[in-house]
Parts: structure tokens; sequence; C-alpha cells
């Protein structure tokens, strides 16, 4: 009964912050409303995790999703994206349960960045802290949110500004 | 691109504040310019908002998870 009556009232809505923590690295902070053992859960069991990383607006669906969340083990995301299928992949460098998680994303090839989650509980509730970490600036520019989307966005809007701006001074 | 169409271009992206250039013997050198702070500040907002639909996502799977484990203790303790 009492859990009822908590799900009708909803839980509070926590803030997601960023910052930019140098050149090359970004930090993310999260307070998800549970023990930090569910949410270590929720980020390193497949059938869990394909239930929230992909968010709707990046407008793909998830093919499929394999994680073997051990140090040294392999995950694989596989998008349906156009004009084909984009895979995401990489391998876990740290696994301390219910604290701390890193993994490496290596379907850029070089450029990869590190993803480092840590987990802290307090009062239920679990603070998420998550570090990418990019080789160079450069490849942390070209990040983003779909990084080829945003480009060509970029350079269309480019493209614009030096259309009106070569109007505006007459030639 | 001839290099006379490229310092046309470049001359456009200067005047507009989006790149800074200095010339050091034979050498142009461009550079950023203050423009830059905005479209930082829009991509730190996009990234934030991509993680932010996630953790929504995931507040709901936990919540989930959070009730059932509930539910399955109260049945246990019967």
């Amino acid at each position: 009964m009492n859990a009822r009556i908590e799900s009708e009232s909803g839980p509070v809505k926590n803030r997601t912050t960023v910052e930019r923590k140098s050149d090359r690295e970004v930090v993310v902070t999260r307070t998800i409303n549970g023990p930090a053992r569910i949410v270590f859960e929720a980020f390193t069991k497949a059938e869990l995790l394909k239930r929230w990383w992909v968010p709707r607006s990046m407008g793909m669906t998830l093919l499929s999703c394999e994680v073997d969340a051990r140090v040294g083990g392999k995950y694989r995301l596989v998008f349906d994206a156009v004009p084909e299928p984009a895979a995401f992949f990489g391998t876990y460098v740290e696994v301390k349960p219910y604290s701390r998680l890193a993994w490496t994303n290596d379907e850029g090839g070089e450029g990869g960045s590190v993803t480092t989650v840590t987990f802290e509980e307090k009062d239920g509730k679990t603070l998420v802290t998550l570090l990418e970490s990019y080789p160079t600036k450069e490849a942390l520019d070209a990040a983003g949110t779909g990084a080829a989307d945003a480009m060509v966005e970029t350079f269309d809007q480019l493209d614009e500004l030096l259309v009106a701006l070569g109007e505006s001074s007459g030639q | 691109m001839t290099l006379t169409g490229m310092k046309k271009h470049i001359g456009v992206l200067e005047r507009t504040g989006l790149v800074t250039t200095k010339k050091i013997g034979r050498v142009r050198t461009c550079q950023l310019g203050p423009r830059r702070l905005e479209e930082e500040t829009a991509w730190l907002e996009r990234y934030r908002q991509r993680w932010d639909e996630r953790f929504d996502e995931l507040d709901k799977v936990v919540e989930e998870l959070t009730l059932k484990e509930k539910s399955d203790e109260r049945k246990n303790r019967k």
C-alpha cells in the first residue's frame, strides 16, 4: 500500500549537471532515486541497460545489446541507424560492484574516450558521477550529441552565414 | 579551392569573430575566435540534455526494481 502512495505522488526529478573539467574531460552528475546496488545493476545488466541507455530524442532503436561487465569483458550495442546499423563497443577496465565502473569506447578507433562512473549511496539514493575522458580536445569537441549530425548542422549554418555575409558585403 | 578563394573565406570568418588569425613570417595561423564561447555553451547544453533524458529513463527502471524488491521482501516475510 505504501508503495502505491509513493509512486502516485511521484519521486522528485533530480537535476543533471554537466561540467567541462578540462580540455579533454566532461563530468556529468545526477542523483538517482534508489540504492547503489540497483543502479549498478541497471548499468551492468544488458536487459536493464537497453531499457534506458537510448534516449528517444536520439531517434535510434537498439537492435542488440551485449554486456559482459567484468574486467576485460566486452560490451556491444548496435543501433538501427541510417544508412547502416551503427555499433558502439568497448572493454570494461574497472568493475567494483556497487561503487565504480569504467569502460573504453572503441568504436572511434584511436580517438576513443574512457568513461568512468562512480556510485555513492546516501539515504537510499545514489549519486552517479560520470567522467568522460577523451585523448585530445579535438576528440571531445567532435563528440557531444550525435557528432556527425551536429557537424552537418554546424556546416549548414556556416554555409548560410557565408552566403548572407557575401551578399551583404556586395560581392 | 584556390589560395585567393581560401583567403576570402578566412576573411569573412575573421570579420564575424568566428576565427582570429596571426601572421608570422610567411605563415598565417588561424584560431577559433570569441564566437566560439556561444557554441561551447550550446554544446554543453546538448550534452546535458542527452544525459538528462537517459537518467530520467534510468530513474524509472531503478524505481521499478526497488518497488519490486520491497514487495518480494514482504512476500518472503510471510
